[in-house]
């Protein structure tokens, strides 16, 4: 996050509000948290998960830019928006959203940010400090990501993109230093039984520095200087994004009738990254395309958990953040972290 | 692995709200989730979450469907960080009915029923047998093992799924508990966190939380309980008094002088009383019953067995010298003098609450008399010791005296006399109670020479706060919301369940197969804490001895709740053996079986033949 926090104290309001919290991350992370800018490109039912969380942790505002009307399939994993056209018809997901968002914290500054996000300017991003994309193309993708990494003022980046019951998340916070508790017995606990030991011994904080990649260079990584034990889904993603791209179409605009094209794809970029075509199923890629855009609530929950998670260590500078990519599958329940490119061992 | 998630049905999109489930795993299953029939146990943070996505994946969204929630707490502040169906209007309404009608706007067919009740032995009415068996799985919310354990146990006896979940800061886990597939939660607890000696806390502290857990409890002595007594008392003198008169012992004759204290010698009716109630507490607890405790053990003394009685962990208290001029000395006093007049009704004039040198005044005017420890004073040392009262010959004698006592100073009392108890809440930054508490733990601390806290910390601990946070909350059930979609489905197996630990702080993302039950054998049979034995036939004790005696167990004990029904070592219960068991349950145990059940359950204790102990499933005995 930007400067340090500081002097003026959080409110009566604010401390009653946030007492449980506070107990997690502190004053100072509270404090940070209500500084930050945070803009949400495309709204779903994980981002929606993701602003829901945010809000209630008390974020300085929150800006959602979704420009499409609500339809009757945006309700399905989104419990934003209310099940009565009278309410959302011919309204932007932003704008209904938006709406149920103010409810969950007065605190917060909630607002509708109007336009495509394939066409933001530099000085449009500067009023942010984190920016969420989520389904978006590949192309604005890069575009958004680039223009993050221009800016002189440090604005973290994610994506987050939800198929079926499968996630994955993608982080850039450029270059980041942040305070992470030394190892050695449970923290926490010792706090619980001894609390007279404050936890601000230094001697037991360090302070870590790590730089990130942007998209571009990740995603341009051979395929053969990966990991054998990068997770398939990675790979699945890359070809459905590259297939989407090549073809022109919205993310998730897929289905089952695309397979053949998508396989032909598959062998295509394997070979030339040499990686053996077995290493990305063929079923996981039926289930990608089938889904298209639908997402299962409860993994909804579960990314939308961990993303905001993620961006409160960031802004608050404290905690390991994700590097750089997360995934998780429900089929079979496990999430995983990859480093792309791999960081070398010293 | 599960078959749930991994492929696709291909089935048609119906063009419904749950597409995406429906074309993973088809509209038959859909239904299934629609009509299920789910007991919700809590309905705070984790409650809201799962309400929300209940909601959304159609899980009891029909007219066969039913959700139960219940819940026995109101919204406050602090929840609405994490509560997210709950706004700022909604603050004091139950959480429960709240919770479910926001639910509803989430989804219009949600089927919920939400009522109040703390799901515990005493809701059995409530949530009784044919509840119970009606019911397709059990999901917990709660925030507390006690209640977790309660609802495993009704769980194992129902034989129905339990998930449960739980969460504290950034961690969070999902647990499957699956009738005869897995272990119970109950089987595999962390032992519970040893609770700290009654006379560490009340003479011998050695850590912040021994003061904080002693303040707590003084507080709710003087400031609720005490006044609490006083008016039950009042309400009806004669049954109070015939109460003390049986109960006879250290606790009746130490709450009667309490009570007296509060009417009689500390009675206060004005601000400058209260005050005066509070400087003296002070000298009492931080200076006086030191020196006491230094007198009768003094620093060089030693134990029977000749080592120092104040080697660690016990360390040597010294007394506090009171000034109007410390400003934690003095806050202390005046919070405490607030909370005092609070409960005799006495206006609170203003410049208590500013403290400034009118209220140093005041306190400086208190006459404090001189102490002198005393000789031959019984401080309780045992460890063991569960009660710091200490009983002396004649209690029952000096009850008497103390009742006739009271009755005198009833009569002086203006009429409709009464005190406001107090009940200790956390939240609320305006009321002193915190400020009393963080005061009596920090005073304490000093004269222990043990490290103080600050109001936020003692309120944390004193409080019993678990810190929460909304991410957290919202992946914990995410994760048992998967699980939920397996067990409604039905016919899994144990490897396709998933137990999951996560931090988010490091990230760190670890999943697990539940673990089995464990067997127990005994020749050819084998069973686990699912089972239950039946017998049917409304049969005698004897007849019932008999039935495992052919399984080769020779039973020797057999109760029913908490009563024994018979034990192979008392003779006179020979003559119950040829009794029915459902009568000698009914005459012992007080066991009335309503008209709806059929059978009762005993708990049998039975040995093999080479007097091994063999660990038995519950016997019911359908006798109707």
């Amino acid at each position: 996050g930007g400067g340090g926090a500081e002097e003026e104290e959080l409110t009566a309001q604010e401390t009653a509000l946030y007492d449980r919290q506070i107990r997690v991350w502190g004053v100072d992370a509270q404090k940070r948290l209500s500084k930050a800018h945070v803009l949400v490109c495309g709204v779903n039912g994980t981002t929606i998960e993701f602003c829901k969380n945010i809000v209630l942790a008390g974020v300085g505002s929150l800006s959602l830019m979704d420009d499409h009307i609500v339809t009757e399939d945006d309700l399905n994993s989104n419990f934003l928006i209310p099940h009565d056209e009278s309410v959302y018809g011919g309204k932007s997901r932003a704008e209904v959203c938006c709406e149920s968002l103010k409810d969950f914290n007065p605190m917060v500054r909630v607002a509708v940010a109007k336009g495509d996000p394939s066409l933001i300017d530099g000085t449009f991003i500067d009023r942010f400090d984190i920016i969420v994309l989520s389904r978006a193309s590949l192309k604005t993708k890069l575009f958004i990501n680039d223009n993050c990494r221009k800016r002189s003022k440090h604005i973290a980046f994610y994506s987050v993109d939800c198929k079926d019951s499968c996630g994955e998340i993608f982080v850039d916070l450029q270059n980041h230093s942040y305070l992470q508790k030394k190892p050695g017995g449970e923290p926490e606990q010792q706090e619980l039984k001894y609390p007279s030991l404050q936890y601000y011994n230094l001697n037991r904080i360090d302070c870590i520095y790590i730089w990130f990649v942007s998209i571009q260079e990740a995603i341009s990584v051979p395929w053969k200087d990966l990991s054998k034990k990068t997770t398939k889904l990675y790979y699945a993603m890359r070809v459905l994004e590259s297939y989407e791209s090549s073809e022109g179409r919205d993310p998730g605009e897929t289905s089952l009738s695309d397979l053949p094209a998508v396989l032909a794809l598959r062998k295509d970029m394997c070979d030339r990254m040499s990686l053996d075509e077995s290493r990305i199923p063929t079923s996981l890629l039926e289930r990608l395309l089938a889904a298209g855009k639908k997402e299962h609530p409860p993994v909804c929950a579960i990314l939308g958990g961990i993303l905001g998670q993620e961006v409160i260590k960031s802004i608050s500078c404290k905690g390991d953040p994700i590097k750089n990519f997360f995934y998780y599958d429900a089929a079979d329940g496990k999430g995983a972290m990859e480093d792309i490119p791999p960081t070398p061992e010293d | 692995m599960a078959a749930m998630f991994g492929g696709i049905v291909g089935q048609e999109p119906e063009n419904t709200r749950y597409d995406a489930q429906i074309s993973v795993f088809g509209s038959k299953l859909q239904n299934k989730l629609e009509q299920a029939k789910i007991f919700m146990v809590g309905s705070g943070a984790l409650g809201c979450e799962f309400l929300k996505n209940l909601a959304l994946m159609g899980i009891s969204c029909s007219q066969n469907g039913k959700l139960t929630v219940t819940d026995d707490d109101v919204i406050e502040k602090s929840n609405l960080s994490r509560q997210f169906l709950f706004r700022d209007w909604n603050i004091g309404q139950p959480k429960s009915t709240v919770a479910a009608t926001a639910a509803m706007a989430i989804n219009p067919k949600l089927h919920v029923e939400a009522l109040q009740n703390r799901a515990s032995p005493e809701t059995e009415n409530v949530f009784n047998d044919a509840f119970w068996e009606n019911l397709d799985a059990v999901v917990n919310a709660l925030d507390n093992v006690t209640a977790r354990m309660y609802i495993d146990s009704r769980c194992v006896y129902f034989q129905k799924p339990l998930l449960e979940s739980g969460t504290l800061g950034a961690k969070c886990n999902a647990q499957m508990v699956i009738p005869h597939l897995t272990e119970n939660y109950g089987a595999s607890r962390d032992p519970p966190e040893k609770q700290a000696p009654m006379c560490t806390v009340h003479s011998f502290p050695h850590n912040i939380d021994h003061c904080l857990t002693w303040a707590r409890s003084e507080f709710e002595g003087l400031l609720e309980k005490t006044p609490t007594e006083v008016n039950g008392f009042l309400s009806n003198p004669s049954v109070y008094v015939a109460a003390a008169r049986t109960a006879g012992d250290a606790q009746a004759r130490d709450q009667l002088e309490r009570v007296i204290e509060c009417l009689h010698g500390d009675k206060c009716e004005t601000f400058q009383d209260c005050i005066t109630w509070a400087r003296l507490k002070f000298e009492d607890y931080f200076s006086n019953r030191v020196k006491q405790l230094t007198y009768t053990f003094p620093e060089d003394s030693m134990t029977s067995s000749g080592a120092p009685f104040w080697s660690a962990p016990k360390r040597f208290p010294r007394p506090l010298e009171f000034s109007s001029t410390d400003p934690s000395q003095l806050n202390f006093i005046l919070a405490a003098s607030i909370l005092r007049a609070e409960t005799f009704g006495i206006p609170i004039p203003d410049w208590a609450k500013t403290r400034n040198k009118v209220a140093a005044e005041a306190v400086d005017k208190v006459i404090v008399p001189e102490f002198q420890p005393k000789q031959g004073v019984k401080i309780v040392t045992d460890e063991k010791a569960t009660s710091i009262s200490s009983a002396s010959v004649d209690d029952a004698g000096v009850i008497e005296e103390l009742i006739t006592k009271l009755e005198q100073i009833s009569k002086t009392l203006p009429p409709g006399f009464h005190m406001n108890p107090i009940q200790f809440e956390k939240d609320d930054d305006t009321n002193f109670h915190m400020d009393v508490i963080a005061g009596f733990a920090n005073m304490r601390a000093r004269n222990y020479s043990i490290p103080e806290v600050d109001k936020l910390k003692a309120k944390f601990i004193a409080g019993r706060i678990i810190p929460a946070i909304a991410t957290a909350t919202a992946m914990a059930t995410g994760l048992v919301c998967l699980e939920l979609y397996k067990v409604l489905a039905g016919g899994h197996k144990v490897e396709d369940y998933r137990n999951t630990f996560a931090n988010l702080a490091i990230p760190l993302f670890s999943i697990a197969e539940p673990v089995p039950p464990k067997t127990i054998k005994h020749k050819d049979l084998s069973w686990t804490v699912w089972d239950r034995w039946t017998v049917t036939g409304n049969i005698t004790l004897r007849e019932l001895l008999e039935w495992l005696k052919e399984k080769g167990l020779n039973a020797y004990s057999i109760s029913c709740g908490t009563s024994l029904l018979y034990n192979s070592m008392f003779p006179r219960h020979k003559e119950r053996l040829d009794r029915k068991v459902a009568d000698v349950a009914r005459e012992v145990a007080k066991m009335e079986v309503p008209s709806y059940r059929r059978h009762l359950d005993v708990v049998v204790a039975c040995e093999d033949d080479d007097d091994n102990d063999v660990d038995i499933p519950l016997v019911s005995v359908y006798f109707r």
